[in-house]
Parts: C-alpha cells; sequence; structure tokens
C-alpha cells in the first residue's frame, strides 16, 4: 500500500505541475501569437517566452525521480 | 570584449558644414551625438524647404522601395552616370508602381478566374453527357446546384421537395465531387421552371451562375469556353512574367540609384540636424572606436582642408550611457554573438558575456544531450548548414554554434557510455567514464546543480568587477558570491561531504557578513541571496532533460523487439529516436539560453547599451546596419 502513495504521490509531482505549465503556456502562446500579428520580429523572443513556465514541469519531475529513488522504488 | 570608444568633437568655419558632413559620411565610421547647442552654440538656421525635403524624399522612397520589392529577381542592367534627378525619379517611380500594380491585378484575377473555371470543370467532367444532351431536350431547362459537404441528408430532402411541388415532372442526376460537394442537375419542363425557382427560393438554394465574363445563356454553353480559357490563362501569366521582367530590366538600376541617393540624402538632413553652429563655425559630435581617431582625423582634414580640426573629449566629459556599443570577439567566440542578439546590447563600459557564453552553453547543451550518435548527426547537420551558408550571415553563426553543441555532446557522449541510447553498450559493448545517466540519476543532479553553483557564482563575481567603479556595489555583490559560497560550504560540511570543522567557522562568517550585506545592498539583499540560491536549483533541469533523452533513446531501441517483426520494430525504433534528435535539438537550446539569460546574465549583465550606427553611405550598408 506504501508503494501506491509513493507512486502516486511522485505522479502527482509530474502531473500538477505539467497542468500549470500547460495553462501558462497558453496564456503566453495567446499573447505571443497577437504581439507577433503586429511584430514578427518578435519570433525568437516568443519562442524563449513559451519555455520559460517549462521550469515548473521540469523541477516536477526532478521532485517525482527523487521521491521514487528515496523510496527505492525506482530502477 | 566591448570595443573602446572615443568621442570626438569636430570643428570648421560655418561654410565648410556640408563639404564636411560629406566627407564624414564617406569615411563611414562617426556615430552621431546629439546636437551640441548651448551657449553660443544653436542649431543650423531652417527654412522651409527644410521641412519639405525629408517630406518628399520620403514618399518618392516609399514607391521606389515598393518598386524593387515587387520588381522581382531579374538582374539590371547597369545603373547610368549621372547626378541625382529626384523630380524624374519621382516621375518614374509612380509610373513604374501603377504598371506593376496593374499587373498584380490581372495576375490575381487571372488565378481567381483559374480557380473558379477548375470548379466548374469538376462539375462539367460529372455532367458532360448529360450538358451535352441538354440543348437537345425540347421545352425543358436545366438547374444546376452543387450541395455543401457534410449533410447528407439535403440530397433525399431536395428530391422530395421536388416530388412534392412538381408531382414528379422532373429529372434528377447526382455526382459526388471529389472536393466533397454533390453536384446536381435538375430538368424539369419549361412551364415548371417558374415553380421550382420559388422553391430554390424558399430552401436558400442557389443555383450555381454562370460567370459574367461568358455572358447570358445557360451553364452548358458557358462551360466549354470555360474549359478552352484554360488553354489561354497560362499564356496570359507568362505574358505578365514578361512584361515584368522587362520593366525590371529597364528600371532596376535606376531605382537602386535612387533609392541609394535617396537614403543619402536622409541621412544627410539627420546629420544636419545633429550639429551645430555659431556666428562663423559649425561643431558636430560624435563616436567613433578609439583606435580609428587618428585616422579619421588625417583623413577628413585630408578631405576638407586644415581649416576643419579634430579633437578627442576627454573620458571624463561623457557617461557611458551615451557611447554606442560595439562587440569584438575572437574568431572562436565570434558565433556566439548571436545568442546575445536576443538581449538588449550591454551598457558601454560593462562586460561582454559573449566568451562566457561560448563557454558554458555548448557544456549545458552537451550534458543535456549526452550522446555520441546525436552528436555525430548534429555535426553533419552543422557541416551541411555551414557548406550551404555564407560567411558572416547569421546561419553560418548558427552552424558554428551547433558544431560546439555537437563537439560536447559527443564529449558528454563519451562520459556517458550513450551511443544512440543503449545501443553502444549492447552492441560494441560501450562502457561510461563517469556513470551511466539512467542509473545513476542523483549523481548526475549532484553535476548539474554543481555547475549551476559555479555558473551562478561566477555571475555573481562578475556582478563585482563589471561594477568596481562603484564601491558600495561592487562590495555588495562580492560579498554575495562570498555569502552564497559560504552557504554552500556550509550545507556540504553538514552533509559530511566537506570536514564538518568546516562548519562553526562558515557560520559565524555568514552571521558577520550579513549586516554588511544589508548594509552595501540594501535590505532586499538576503531576499537576492535566497534568489540566487533558487537560481542554482533550477540548473537541475540539465539532469531532467538529460534524463529524459537517455530514456527516450532507450525506449525506442526497446522498440526492435517488441513489435514481433524486425522491419516493423526497426521503422518504429528510427522513428522514436528521430523524434528524440528533434527534441534533443529543441529543448536544451532553449534551456540553456534560458539558463545565461535568466540566472546567468541577471547577477551582472547591465542592458541598455546603444547600438553603434555610423553616419556613412547606403551603399556600404550604413542605413541598414542602422535599422
Amino acid at each position: 500500500m506504501n508503494l501506491v502513495w509513493i507512486v502516486l504521490g511522485a505522479a502527482l509531482a509530474v502531473a500538477v505541475p505539467a497542468l500549470a505549465t500547460a495553462w501558462a503556456q497558453s496564456r503566453i502562446g495567446a499573447a505571443i501569437a497577437a504581439s507577433m500579428a503586429e511584430k514578427p520580429e518578435l519570433s525568437t523572443t516568443a519562442v524563449l517566452m513559451i519555455a520559460i513556465p517549462e521550469t515548473m514541469v521540469i523541477l516536477g519531475f526532478v521532485v517525482a525521480l527523487v521521491i521514487l529513488l528515496r523510496a527505492g522504488a525506482a530502477g | 570584449m566591448i570595443i573602446a570608444m572615443a568621442k570626438v568633437r569636430v570643428m570648421g568655419p560655418r561654410d565648410q558644414l556640408a563639404r564636411t558632413l560629406s566627407a564624414i559620411q564617406d569615411l563611414g565610421v562617426l556615430h552621431l551625438a546629439p546636437p551640441p547647442v548651448g551657449g553660443a552654440v544653436t542649431p543650423p538656421t531652417r527654412v522651409p524647404r527644410d521641412e519639405r525635403e525629408p517630406r518628399q524624399i520620403r514618399r518618392i522612397l516609399d514607391d521606389v522601395e515598393w518598386d524593387l520589392a515587387h520588381l522581382g529577381p531579374a538582374p539590371a542592367a547597369r545603373a547610368p552616370a549621372g547626378g541625382p534627378a529626384c523630380v524624374a525619379w519621382a516621375r518614374s517611380a509612380r509610373r513604374v508602381r501603377r504598371g506593376l500594380e496593374r499587373i498584380r491585378e490581372r495576375e490575381t484575377a487571372l488565378e481567381e478566374e483559374r480557380a473558379l473555371i477548375l470548379k466548374y470543370r469538376q462539375f462539367f467532367d460529372a455532367f458532360r453527357s448529360l450538358l451535352e444532351a441538354e440543348r437537345r431536350w425540347p421545352r425543358t431547362t436545366a438547374y444546376h446546384v452543387l450541395l455543401r459537404p457534410g449533410d447528407d441528408d439535403a440530397l433525399p430532402r431536395l428530391r422530395q421537395a421536388l416530388t412534392t411541388v412538381l408531382a414528379g415532372a422532373f429529372e434528377l442526376y447526382d455526382r459526388r465531387l471529389g472536393s466533397g460537394e454533390t453536384a446536381v442537375l435538375v430538368v424539369v419542363p419549361t412551364d415548371a421552371a417558374t415553380n421550382l425557382e420559388r422553391l430554390f427560393e424558399e430552401a436558400r438554394v442557389e443555383e450555381i451562375p454562370v460567370p459574367a465574363a461568358y455572358g447570358g445563356g445557360s451553364l452548358a454553353q458557358a462551360i466549354p469556353q470555360m474549359i478552352a480559357r484554360l488553354g489561354d490563362i497560362p499564356e496570359e501569366l507568362a505574358a505578365l512574367s514578361r512584361e515584368r521582367e522587362t520593366v525590371a530590366r529597364s528600371a532596376r538600376a535606376e531605382l537602386e540609384r535612387a533609392r541609394a541617393y535617396l537614403n543619402d540624402r536622409l541621412a544627410q538632413i539627420d546629420a544636419l540636424n545633429r550639429s551645430g553652429v555659431t556666428a562663423h563655425a559649425f561643431v558636430v559630435e560624435g563616436w567613433l572606436p578609439a583606435a580609428d581617431v587618428p585616422d579619421f582625423s588625417r583623413r577628413l582634414r585630408s578631405a576638407c582642408g586644415e581649416d576643419v580640426l579634430v579633437s578627442e573629449e576627454g573620458r571624463e566629459e561623457w557617461a557611458s550611457a551615451e557611447a554606442p556599443v560595439v562587440l569584438s570577439n575572437p574568431r572562436l567566440f565570434r558565433p556566439f554573438e548571436v545568442v546575445l542578439r536576443l538581449m538588449p546590447l550591454p551598457v558601454y563600459g560593462s562586460l561582454d558575456p559573449t566568451p562566457f557564453v561560448a563557454a558554458f552553453f555548448p557544456a549545458f547543451f552537451g550534458l543535456m544531450v549526452g550522446d555520441i550518435g546525436y552528436g555525430l548527426v548534429l555535426a553533419a547537420l552543422a557541416l551541411l548548414v555551414h557548406w550551404r551558408s555564407r560567411p558572416g550571415t547569421l546561419w553560418r553563426s548558427v552552424s558554428e554554434i551547433a558544431g560546439a553543441g555537437a563537439l560536447f555532446s559527443i564529449v558528454a557522449g563519451v562520459l556517458f557510455g550513450e551511443l544512440f541510447g543503449d545501443l553502444g553498450t549492447r552492441w560494441l559493448g560501450l562502457r561510461p567514464i563517469l556513470f551511466r545517466r539512467e542509473d545513476a540519476i542523483l549523481p548526475f543532479l549532484t553535476l548539474a546543480i554543481s555547475l549551476g553553483a559555479v555558473h551562478v557564482l561566477l555571475g555573481l563575481i562578475l556582478g563585482a568587477v563589471s561594477s568596481r567603479h562603484h564601491p558600495r556595489q561592487a562590495l555588495g555583490r562580492g560579498l554575495s558570491a562570498a555569502m552564497l559560497a559560504g552557504v554552500i560550504v556550509a550545507l556540504l560540511a553538514v552533509m559530511e561531504v566537506l570536514p564538518r570543522g568546516l562548519l562553526t567557522p562558515t557560520v559565524i562568517g555568514l552571521l558577520v557578513a550579513f549586516p554588511v550585506l544589508i548594509f552595501a545592498e540594501g535590505v532586499t539583499a538576503p531576499i537576492e541571496l535566497l534568489s540566487a540560491l533558487g537560481n542554482i536549483l533550477s540548473y537541475a533541469r540539465i539532469m531532467a532533460l538529460g534524463v529524459a533523452s537517455v530514456m527516450l533513446a532507450v525506449v525506442a531501441n526497446q522498440m526492435v523487439g517488441a513489435m514481433g517483426s524486425v522491419a516493423v520494430g526497426v521503422t518504429f525504433a528510427l522513428l522514436f529516436h528521430l523524434v528524440n534528435f528533434a527534441i534533443a535539438l529543441f529543448s536544451p537550446t532553449i534551456h540553456a539560453l534560458r539558463l545565461h539569460y535568466v540566472e546567468f546574465f541577471g547577477k551582472f549583465y547591465s542592458a541598455g547599451g546603444v547600438r553603434y550606427a555610423p553616419f556613412g553611405r547606403w551603399t556600404h550598408g550604413a542605413g541598414r546596419r542602422a535599422s
């Protein structure tokens, strides 16, 4: 049963930040699309702006790995 | 490295101002400063012509630029010699523009006509035999309708309605077209035509109209003419293209000469507005690379005579924020200046981070990709782009950055023992020198965080160095770096990675430094110190992306045996590797850039530099350099 909670915790550690990242990127993407309609030269900056929220899901992934490793459930 | 700039003042007799400005424009090295007005120095007197001329030039330039953009790639004849001819250029540019607009409109109309005819041809092909026989049906009228795709009930409903209204006195033929629409041909006795038209009107069904260009009459009469027209349209389009080429051959050279002259003239007018005059003299100020001052002075006096003087202003007379910025780096680092183009230029006198980007960006990229196979493929792509691109272009720089990234990816691949995931281990017995990424997650995380600590500490040290002229700020940044190092040492001592005896003196040092830090940087300094710790943790993404990459590669290799058929398995494996490679190009680039822009540059980068845009001739790229 403990293993179930551990794996569930690891899954939530990735899933919740992933949802947050998706929501943030959807808002940023819409704003960037509107800006680029007027200023196409913003395209490179736009790619970077959209990538910034990925920090959340990457750190969530790290936390999930640490949870699994600590519990000895990985590998 | 930011090139050292010097501010110079050019002075001479007032009546030599125009000639001197022309000579300065020919030399093309002086970035003009705002007008040096004050005291006896005033802006040059402006007459109404000085207000009108820039507007007129911009109007002519608008037509010239439009013409050149729409003339196409036809080669130009040799440019005729001669002086400026603004009136003739204005007329010629307007005439060429009208001609090109007429050609474009005609081309658009022909393309639209062709699209319409192709649509009708589908209908005609579906009902060819019936339409040809239509003329022989006595006392009947034919109606041609297109039903929209997706409405499968429309045809039965139409048939039902016709049966109700016309009591079966009709013939209905339908064909599904390639576009998904349904072509319907309804033939009714002529005396029932009115009832049918009323039914179509009530149901809002529209008959396919005969295009106006083909006159009245039925579709059956118009369609053969339209099919014949399909053969004429390409010839007409070719004729219009030849007409455009003829215009380009005759007009391009003069238009390019006009563009160059008009842009130069606008730059001269702007330069005049940036000069100052007294009763008998003029003054022009600007910046140029300090090493070019003696040569500039010699050549200007050679062109304008000994009455024109060039003097260099002392460094204390101007502020760093005013000076334009030119980056100059060794050949090895120069491609990485492209990375800085996404940021505002650094302020003059601050640090150019290009060498540090050249060192760390490929390293971060390589650690995240970390595969010999992917590195070799990337190297091949980089070579291809390098071969196809011209020196000095963006693509050439991208290819060189990609080459550096490929090299570090191969080195990291050797350290981790990865060749297309675990294929190197399974086929060639490849062994890691450091550790295997998919197994040693915590060591990899430690490596990533350690790299982050070094990078952030370096940023803080660079921040201290760049603010050396402001002692309090330099003290604050240096102390932040020292305290961050102290926190790291204390944590390592607690974890017994370092001797535990280091803990007490480190903590004492931090407590002593804390109030000094607040004195130097203000009450927000502790918060910034904590955010620096958070910045270090952000480098964990190197581990996350690296582990994700190797896991995807391992899964791709496992596809070979999992599909039952070797051919299918190999195909899936190749597709997976392709997707992983595409992700490996995109994600590590974005995140390595982000680590530099946010975590690294945030510690020392002073944005807000002015781009070096020397006053020069359009043909020498002056106007385009400024844009």
